[in-house]
């Protein structure tokens, strides 16, 4: 054990143990009173919350999946007008944070919203507030969400689609199998792995949403937690509450693996990389793939697009009142020192983990990784318990003051964006890591090559599409970031997420506009970027 | 005098399964070949990558060039051997194309006076046109052959190939079989090679190891392995002869009930009366129309410049005799098949 200790085997292990944090932090509040709000709240809102919750998760999972199964089905199947700009256009959606969206959603059902001036400006003045549906509460946050987060079932149902083998289609019209017999009984149970992992990330995204939810006043786990923290200050339940949370998720992973058994769902061989042939469409079925697809297209991306845009055209004065230097300069600190330290160290404990192949080292990764799951709420309020119980416990004896330096600064911020980010980082480093064979290394040594050297000359030009790909990534990610950003930043330090999410709880949906419509056009530019590694085979 | 190299009471180990035990093993000579014969998942690849460093041991020594490369408190780094090892899957950079693969190797023999030339390797090793095409663009048998090119331009002071023709094509095999084997020499390349098979390990190597039930059994050249294997588990492995129940009835002969004196020199002594199993190899039995010995064909295998004939005798044992394919009277299954009396035998080579 002493023997495997090196500069890489340490430094993997200190990331792991960083990125831990939050979870420990959460695990230690089972050993820590709670205060009265416990009982208050397990007599009256609990069951609320718990129920909301579900509603959501059932709500979005089911939507989510039926749009993103049936887009990702017809464009790897079909040949139908605009299937290659649907190809990438749906995943445009990814640019739409799920608060924007239920801005947009607002902003354009509300009374005297869009949808009104464009009835009156089209049939005059009458009373359409009436007849107009508001979307809002449980039923807005459902639509906000799955709009904006079902890419993740389109993507990766898509590319198991795209991926699978075509000796397993052959074999479905070999047996006669008609078009949707083959649909229902090979391709869908095929793809059965990417649509449980897509919906995975929907449902942990949905159970840590905070501002789609938070505008809507649904009252769920993660405003539950929030609410423990900011109105009854206690933030040992607020863990706790954390911890059902991902208890939540963690078991909706291990039912599914339970259910899936030790059923085998791919088969990678060559031929499975094959471009199938197309069924190309005619007429009314042509027709309707493209008109599904276009709706979804629209609604997606175009409707929060266009009403944010109306917005910022109908007031421009917000827009002008934007101090876009100071907004694009503090992204960009963010962004540039965020993927320095993310890539370094994503990079750095891939390689320490590939050298060292220490099985204890790779579950620690594995199990701090797995805070992704966790809330942006809950981790950064984990982070700075733990700020303050070292500051408190450990070193102020010593005159130092961690907190100043540590929390309200833009570099707690970033360490709490690599807690968040950090296995977004590792996964895509790790992907691209898992396709370099292990023999590989061991060519480079036997060619002479030392380990720095293999890692300069063989990993690192093979990685950079990876890395690349990481980068996008992140910067998509943390232009849209809102709670961590909301609890940790410093004084008057704004992003587009913030300053949109400021004027959105003041009511002025309006103001939000300019700066949620910047905020979606950069996130669309770098998702274009992204698109041909994200359709092709980077999951 | 002392070996090249040499391998002292190692025991190689990937797994507790896969493994081993206390193999001892010298190459004499700079630039000689030796092959490892088993069969799969014996533990002919852990060999290799022990040797090569990819692997530690805990005991025993290997020694290259009378330096220490692996012992229980020495391990030399594999990027500091000098050896180097051409994997069975090819384990080619898939981000370098195949030209540019290959010339990795040439990176190590930079400053040495006696070097491989590039287009030569690439032209005996057919791979002129597939020189710009990426790894996941060739067959697996072109990956392999790219493979040994980028280890024969290193030069190393050793040589390790891991199956390396076993992906190849039967037309390119032979030929590449003889031109390896020129460059080998020519080159004073030594290496190990593992094979399963035995004509290419009978071929290529100086000697050959055959590594059974975890032990490396017999060590020896190829003539000797095929004559004189030391125990039934060889024989049965390299399956060219067949082992029949027979009584010793002097110093120059024995006797089996079916095929009646079989006489020649036994390279062991054994005390009248003993009761023994023969080895008898397909070239020791000689056709003969007119004996009266008559065996049933129960199969027959034509391979060209000779026939292959499987003989069922009363007892039910099953011989195999070699005809030259233009041996005028073929015989079909069931049919009767002369063999030679009395049988002749150079070396008498029997078991207990």
């Amino acid at each position: 054990m002493i023997k495997k200790i090196n500069i890489w085997y340490l430094s993997s292990l200190i990331i792991s143990v960083v990125v831990a944090i939050p979870i420990l932090v959460i695990f230690s509040s089972f050993f820590e009173n709670t205060s009265e709000y416990r009982i208050i709240l397990r007599e009256t809102f609990l069951v609320d919350y718990i129920f909301n919750s579900l509603i959501l998760l059932i709500g979005v999972m089911s939507l989510t999946s039926v749009i993103g199964i049936v887009c990702s089905y017809l464009i790897s199947f079909y040949d139908f007008i605009g299937v290659n700009f649907f190809k990438w256009a749906l995943i445009l959606s990814f640019a739409i944070p799920a608060y924007i969206y239920s801005y947009s959603l607002s902003a354009f059902f509300e009374n005297y919203g869009t949808a009104y001036s464009i009835l009156k400006g089209i049939f005059g003045e009458a009373n359409y507030n009436h007849y107009i549906p508001k979307p809002d509460g449980i039923l807005g946050a459902i639509i906000a969400l799955s709009f904006s987060i079902f890419g993740y079932v389109y993507v990766l149902t898509g590319l198991s689609f795209r991926y699978q083998s075509q000796n397993l289609i052959d074999l479905g019209k070999n047996l006669g199998f008609s078009k949707k017999k083959t649909f229902f009984k090979i391709i869908l149970p095929a793809a059965r792995p990417s649509i449980v992992a897509g919906l995975s990330l929907v449902a942990m995204e949905t159970l840590s949403d905070f501002g789609s939810v938070s505008f809507f006043g649904v009252s769920t786990l993660t405003t539950g937690i929030y609410n423990a923290w900011i109105t009854f200050d206690d933030l040992t339940l607020a863990y706790r509450l954390s911890f059902y949370l991902l208890i939540f998720i963690f078991g909706l992973l291990i039912l599914e693996n339970i259910s899936r058994k030790k059923a085998q769902y791919h088969s990678p061989t060559k031929d499975s990389f094959e471009i199938k042939n197309k069924i190309k469409l005619f007429g009314y079925k042509s027709a309707f793939a493209f008109i599904f697809c276009f709706f979804i297209f629209f609604i997606s991306f175009m409707f929060p697009l266009l009403q944010m845009g109306y917005w910022t055209y109908l007031f421009p004065k917000y827009l002008f009142e934007l101090n876009l230097i100071n907004l694009i300069s503090n992204t960009l600190i963010l962004v540039f020192f965020s993927c320095c330290l993310l890539i370094t160290f994503g990079i750095l404990s891939n390689y320490g983990n590939r050298i060292t192949k220490s099985k204890f080292l790779q579950s620690l990764t594995t199990f701090s990784i797995s805070g992704y799951a966790i809330p942006g709420v809950i981790l950064a309020i984990a982070y700075i318990s733990f700020i303050s119980f070292l500051d408190e416990n450990l070193l102020q004896s010593k005159n130092y003051n961690i907190k100043s330096l540590f929390i309200g600064t833009i570099f707690g911020l970033i360490i709490v964006y690599f807690i968040r980010f950090y296995s977004l980082a590792n996964n895509g480093i790790k992907s691209g890591y898992l396709k370099i064979n292990y023999s590989i290394d061991e060519s480079a040594y036997l060619l002479g090559y030392s380990k720095i050297k293999t890692f300069n000359k063989i990993h690192l030009p093979y990685l950079k599409n990876s890395i690349f790909l990481v980068i996008i990534l992140l910067l998509i990610e943390i232009v849209k970031e809102l709670p961590i950003t909301l609890i940790m930043r410093p004084f008057n330090f704004d992003t587009f997420a913030t300053i949109a999410y400021a004027y959105a709880s003041q009511d002025l949906l309006e103001a939000a506009a300019a700066p949620a419509i910047i905020l979606i056009l950069i996130s669309s530019v770098f998702i274009l970027i992204t698109s041909r590694f994200i359709l092709k085979d980077q999951t | 005098m002392k070996n090249y190299f040499e391998i002292n009471n190692v025991t190689f180990a990937a797994s507790n399964k896969n493994k081993v035990e206390n193999v001892s093993l010298k190459i004499e000579n700079e630039g000689d070949v030796v092959c490892l014969l088993g069969p799969s998942g014996i533990g002919k690849t852990t060999i290799l990558r022990t040797i090569a460093g990819l692997e530690k041991i805990k005991s025993g020594n290997i020694i290259l060039n009378g330096k220490t490369i692996s012992s229980g408190t020495i391990h030399i780094e594999p990027e500091n051997r000098n050896i180097s090892l051409s994997f069975q899957d090819n384990s080619l950079f898939p981000h370098y194309n195949i030209i540019d693969n290959i010339k990795f190797g040439a990176e190590r023999n930079k400053r040495k006076t006696k070097k491989i030339h590039l287009d030569y390797v690439v032209e005996f090793l057919h791979l002129e046109n597939i020189k710009f095409k990426y790894p996941h663009q060739i067959s697996s048998g072109e990956g392999q052959r790219a493979s040994l090119a980028r280890s024969l331009l290193s030069m190393p002071n050793l040589l390790l190939l891991d199956e390396p023709l076993s992906n190849i094509d039967q037309n390119f095999k032979e030929e590449i079989q003889v031109k390896l084997k020129q460059i080998l020499r020519e080159y004073k390349i030594t290496t190990i090679i593992v094979t399963h098979d035995s004509y290419e390990a009978f071929y290529l190597g100086s000697k050959c190891g055959i590594i059974l039930d975890s032990q490396l059994k017999q060590y020896d050249d190829p003539y000797n392995l095929h004559h004189f294997p030391n125990s039934i588990e060889i024989v049965n492995f390299l399956n060219k002869g067949t082992l029949i129940p027979a009584t010793v009835i002097d110093e120059k002969s024995l006797e089996n009930k079916d095929l009646g004196l079989i006489e020649g020199d036994f390279i062991k002594h054994y005390p009248k009366g003993s009761k023994v199993k023969l080895l008898l190899q397909p070239e020791d039995l000689e056709h003969d129309d007119k004996s009266n010995l008559k065996l049933d064909v129960v199969d027959r295998k034509f391979r060209g410049t000779n026939f292959i004939y499987t003989l069922k005798t009363q007892s039910d044992l099953l011989i195999q005799v070699f005809v030259h394919s233009h041996h005028i009277h073929q015989h079909d299954i069931n049919e009767k098949f002369g063999i030679k009396k009395p049988i002749h035998i150079d070396h008498i080579v029997c078991f207990d």
